[in-house]
C-alpha cells in the first residue's frame, strides 16, 4: 500500500469526510473517537500485521504517526 | 397519515415481495422516498405500479447475496445518488428447513450469506456517518422467532437469524454516540411467498400455540415503520418478536 492509498484508507478508518492529509492532528478530527481508536488497531493489524495496544493509542497525534506504525 | 416527508430516503431491502414489499409501501404512503431494491425488476416495477406515491419510490435491481465484500460500496454508490439516507429496512432473507442430519457446510454457508453476512455488510456501508444523516438514523433487520425460539429442523436458519439479533445488539453500542438507532423485528408465521409451503404449521395442534392465526406482512410493516420512525427514538438494540404469542 503507498502512502496515496493509505490517506484513502484512512478515510474509510475514520469515517469523516473531513479531507485528512498526513499532518492531520487526531485531537482535531471529531471523529477521533474510541470506536475510531479501536478501528485504527484493526485496520493496522488486517493491513500490516501490525500489533498496537490501546496503550498506544495516546501517543499517536497525527495520521502520519499512524503511517509511522504502518510502515508506510 | 404522513409520518415522513419525500425528503427522507430510505432503504428497503427485499422489496419486491411478502414484508419488504409491505414495508415499502407502507413508508412510500406515509410520504418518505422508498429505493426499493431487489433481484426482480419486473416484481418492482409492479410495486412502483401499486404504491401511494409512485414519483417517490425508486427502483434497484440487484441479488445482495453476491460480493457481499462490496455491499458498503454499493451503499455509498447509492448515497451518491440518492443522498444521505434516513434509515433502512432489511428485510431480504431466506428459509431453510433442514434438520442436523441433513446438514451440509454448504447449505450453511449459503443461508448465512443470505441471512446473516448480506444484512451485516449493508449495515456497514449504511452505517457509515458519511452515507447517513447521523442523528435520527434508523436501521430496522428482519430476524425470526427461530432465533429466540426454534423449532426442529431450524439449525441453521435460526443460527443465523439469532446471530443477526446479537449483532444488532452490538451495533447498537457502537453506533448511538451519533445518534442512529439500530433494532430487530422478529415474525413468525406471516403469510408471504416464503412461507407458501409451509401451510401445514398451523394443524389443530398448533391453534393453541398461534392463538391469531397466521399474521399479514402488513401486521410486520406496521412495527417496522414504527421503528424507522422518531416515535421510536427511544428504542435502540431491540429484538421486537411478532409471533401471535406463540413463543412464549
Amino acid at each position: 500500500m503507498d502512502r496515496q492509498e493509505f490517506l484513502e484508507q484512512m478515510q474509510d478508518v475514520m469515517q469523516t469526510e473531513t479531507e485528512l492529509n498526513f499532518d492531520t492532528k487526531l485531537e482535531d478530527l471529531e471523529e477521533w473517537d474510541s470506536l475510531a481508536a479501536m478501528a485504527t488497531i484493526a485496520f493496522l493489524d488486517q493491513n500490516f500485521k501490525v500489533r498496537i495496544t490501546y496503550k498506544d493509542i495516546p501517543l499517536l497525534k497525527t495520521i502520519e504517526d499512524i503511517a509511522k506504525k504502518a510502515g508506510v | 397519515m404522513s409520518e415522513f416527508i419525500k425528503e427522507q430516503f430510505f432503504i428497503v431491502t427485499g422489496a419486491s415481495s411478502g414484508l419488504g414489499e409491505a414495508t415499502a409501501l407502507e413508508l412510500n404512503k406515509q410520504g418518505a422516498s422508498v429505493v426499493a431494491i431487489a433481484r426482480r425488476e419486473d416484481k418492482l416495477k409492479e410495486l412502483k405500479s401499486k404504491c401511494a406515491n409512485p414519483d417517490n419510490l425508486y427502483i434497484e435491481v440487484k441479488d445482495l447475496s453476491q460480493d457481499i465484500d462490496n455491499l458498503p460500496d454499493y451503499i455509498k454508490t447509492l448515497k451518491e445518488k440518492y443522498g444521505k439516507f434516513r434509515g433502512m429496512a432489511y428485510c431480504a432473507g431466506a428459509g431453510s428447513i433442514i434438520p442436523i442430519r441433513a446438514l451440509t457446510y454448504q447449505d450453511t454457508l449459503k443461508l448465512f450469506n443470505i441471512n446473516y453476512f448480506a444484512p451485516l455488510f449493508m449495515a456497514k456501508g449504511i452505517l457509515d456517518k458519511r452515507n447517513n444523516i447521523g442523528k435520527g438514523f434508523s436501521l430496522v433487520c428482519i430476524a425470526s422467532s427461530a432465533g429466540v425460539s426454534p423449532s426442529k429442523g431450524q439449525c441453521i436458519y435460526s443460527g443465523s437469524k439469532g446471530a443477526l439479533i446479537m449483532s444488532i445488539k452490538a451495533i447498537s453500542k457502537e453506533v448511538s454516540s451519533y445518534g442512529a438507532r439500530v433494532n430487530c423485528v422478529s415474525p413468525s408465521i406471516i403469510k408471504t411467498p416464503m412461507t407458501v409451503n409451509d401451510e401445514g404449521i398451523l394443524k389443530d395442534d398448533n391453534k393453541e400455540k398461534y392463538p391469531f392465526g397466521w399474521g399479514e406482512p402488513h401486521d410486520v410493516a406496521n412495527m417496522i415503520c414504527y421503528l424507522l420512525s422518531d416515535k421510536a427514538k427511544y428504542i435502540s438494540g431491540q429484538n421486537y418478536v411478532i409471533d401471535s404469542g406463540g413463543s412464549l
